[in-house]
């Protein structure tokens, strides 16, 4: 039982973070299929920066850790940026550009990974090695019988994400700022007519997803393999979308994907351990989160709401 | 007085209004990338117009200066058209769909469905080899078929976003066809599928003709049968009018008297048909086995590719020729310039970020031609 929250937290936690990007990018109003590529080169970066961290200074190695995943949310927002640039200034079809942006981010972080550790590090290597994330327990929280788990052995970089998601919502939500966010995606030329810029916002929107997606990326380099590899690109910015199409793109509904994503994971993998059944069964479990979210889909389509202007190219002339 | 720069004149020339604006535009994308991946050689200290030589050598195009025995340019041409055949199905049901306003991102799923289908149930049988190849490309037809009924059911009947119900699908059917490949079909030592039995294969392998031995892809007539059929569909029958009609405007379609529904059911049929093709001639012809967890990367490349070749049928061949030319020379050029081989994808991909924007690049073209009449 234990293994299953500790397990799904960690899992579910870099994917929430990455469905909350989404949901910034699509809130805006600009469908965001890149989310898989974003997520890699965010870890690519993140790693990158650790690997020559790590070489040039001998500090303590949790404080290289931490500035690695700035430095993802940094990779991530760069190339983000180009999403942006396609989709906004370029008027590019929006699922098009992320397919694109994806199959770059593959390329570039596959290319560069090979060519920076055969000319920087001098070990022909498509990986990064990383530390492993520090862990922490709670002291009095803990004993609680079964949450107690929660806060059990967890990785640092869960209280980092639900800091940032709690201010990412709060932003979302409370805040001008998130309110002018929400009015693009559903009628830009309202937004327009208020005296807001629609392309800047959804211009710092689809950076903010990308960012977030980066950390999120980086949390499961770190998690998963403890390296970047080329790995890394295993589908969990799909699954990302996923999570926030279930959540009918509202950060709180989200969370609850996320959580029943993760937890039907690890408690798929320890069912499977424990009924030592082949480890090929786990792949059974991992179609579970994208059954669940189709037939749920099936349902609820028709009560599932986008946001009205959702992969529309702004068009000031339109009204 | 003529003001207008030259650089813009040209630019005007490449992408402006006129005859054959999307062909320009796309031959301006692809100097475009070209021009990137010269840059990026040129960083990296290699001489790009030998690296762009030997992609071509690589790829059969242009003659090696040397050949292994058995071996010659037409071998190498011959492999090439093995490794772009299933490419032309994969884009072309791409085009497919684009036209009908359906973004089909389930070709690669599709073609795991299809392939591991095919292996299964003819791919270690003993028929005799005629009729195993046939029966393996009517099985590809088939289940592709199928899995595009239901994305396309599921669109007009529960109002489902296509896209989102491909991806999930994408995963589940990599996920479950890895499972019974792991459980019943594992080749302990490749970790992959058992390799498919010869007689089902779509290509033969090491085929003597004459003094060479090549690879013979039986579907590649095919392949060039179904980029006829699907334009000649497109372009001269109602059913390609009202597809195209649905695509570009549901609504008025409807108004119309069209019948969107059996559009986009019908629609997906032929996109799913020609995923489901792709699947076997890529897992049944230039491949023999299907490695369990992964979804092929041509099926992601295809939409792409489509994209390049502006969704129409002669486009998407002639784009996947291109694409895999890069593919296929690689090798042979990262062997030769001690070039990563990587910079292949990164060029390609490179080269589809361009093809994205034509659209904008055709805009600003007209824009610019409006101004100088103007003036």
């Amino acid at each position: 039982m234990d293994t299953i929250i500790v397990e799904g937290l960690s899992f579910s936690l870099p994917l929430f973070i990455i469905a909350i990007g989404g949901i910034y990018s699509e809130g805006s109003g600009v469908t965001n299929l890149a989310l898989e590529g974003l997520l890699g080169f965010g870890a690519f970066f993140g790693g990158l920066s650790y690997a020559l961290l790590s070489r040039n200074f001998a500090g303590d190695p949790a404080v290289l850790i931490y500035a690695s995943l700035a430095f993802a949310m940094i990779g991530g927002g760069t190339l983000a940026l180009l999403h942006a640039l396609m989709c906004i200034k370029f008027k590019a079809n929006q699922v098009i550009s992320g397919v694109v942006i994806n199959m770059l981010s593959v390329a570039l972080t596959a290319f560069l990974a090979n060519q920076i550790n055969a000319s920087v590090f001098g070990q022909p290597s498509n990986k990064f090695l990383l530390e492993v994330f520090p862990r922490s327990t709670i002291p009095l929280l803990s004993q609680i019988p079964v949450l107690g788990a929660a806060f059990t052995n967890f990785y640092t970089f869960e209280l980092i994400i639900i800091a940032v998601a709690l201010f990412m919502a709060y932003l979302l939500y409370k805040t001008p700022t998130g309110m002018h966010i929400r009015a693009c995606g559903d009628n830009p030329h309202a937004l327009a007519a208020a005296g807001g810029n629609v392309q800047k916002v959804r211009f710092w929107a689809v950076i903010t997803s990308g960012a977030l997606a980066g950390l999120g990326g980086m949390c499961f380099a770190y998690s998963i393999s403890t390296t970047f590899s080329p790995n890394i690109y295993m589908g969990f910015g799909y699954l990302a979308i996923a999570a926030y199409i279930f959540g009918s793109w509202k950060i709180g509904p989200t969370f609850l994907a996320c959580i029943l994503f993760g937890f039907a994971r690890s408690a798929g993998y320890v069912l499977v351990q424990k009924l030592s059944l082949p480890s090929s069964y786990g792949d059974l479990v991992l179609t579970l989160p994208y059954i669940v979210t189709l037939v749920l889909l099936l349902f609820f389509s028709s009560s599932n709401k986008p946001p009205r202007a959702l992969g529309e190219v702004y068009d000031q002339a339109k009204r | 007085m003529n003001t207008t720069s030259l650089p813009k004149r040209v630019f005007i020339l490449c992408c402006g209004k006129g005859k054959h604006q999307l062909l320009r535009t796309s031959l301006f994308c692809i100097f475009l990338s070209l021009l990137a991946g010269t840059l990026l050689l040129l960083i990296l200290g290699k001489n790009p117009l030998e690296a762009y030589k030997s992609i071509l050598q690589g790829a059969g195009i242009l003659a090696k200066p040397r050949y292994a025995g058995r071996k010659s340019q037409l071998t190498d041409f011959m492999s090439l058209l093995n490794y772009t055949t299933p490419m032309i199905f994969a884009a072309l049901s791409v085009a497919v769909a684009l036209k009908c306003g359906i973004f089909n991102i389930c070709v690669s799923g599709i073609m795991v469905f299809s392939g591991f289908m095919a292996t299964v149930l003819f791919g270690y049988s003993s028929l005799n080899p005629l009729l195993a190849k046939i029966l393996v490309v009517f099985s590809g037809i088939l289940f592709g078929a199928l899995i595009g009924v239901l994305i396309g059911y599921l669109k007009h009947r529960f109002n489902m976003n296509e896209v989102v119900v491909a991806i999930m699908l994408n995963y589940i059917i990599s996920y479950v066809v890895s499972f019974f490949i792991q459980t019943r079909y594992i080749d302990p030592i490749t970790r992959q599928s058992v390799a498919v039995s010869q007689n089902a294969r779509l290509t033969l392998f090491n085929h003597p003709v004459g003094n060479l031995n090549m690879e013979i892809p039986l579907v590649f007539p095919l392949a060039l049968i179904a980029v006829f059929v699907i334009k000649f569909v497109l372009d001269k029958t109602r059913f390609g009018f009202e597809l195209k009609a649905v695509g570009s405007n549901n609504k008025a379609s409807k108004y119309a008297g069209i019948n969107v529904g059996r559009a986009v059911v019908f629609t997906m049929i032929i996109s799913g048909a020609l995923a489901g093709l792709a699947g076997v001639s890529y897992y049944l012809g230039s491949n023999a086995s299907i490695q369990p967890r992964v979804l092929p990367s041509l099926g992601f490349d295809a939409i792409a590719v489509a994209l390049l070749g502006n969704s129409s049928a002669i486009g998407s061949f002639f784009a996947s020729l291109l694409v895999m030319i890069f593919d296929c020379g690689t090798t042979y050029m990262s062997s030769r310039l001690q070039v990563l081989r990587e910079i292949a994808a990164l060029i390609t991909s490179i080269l589809l970020l361009f093809s994205a924007i034509g659209i904008f690049f055709r805009t600003l073209a007209d824009r610019m031609q409006r101004e100088i009449e103007e003036v």
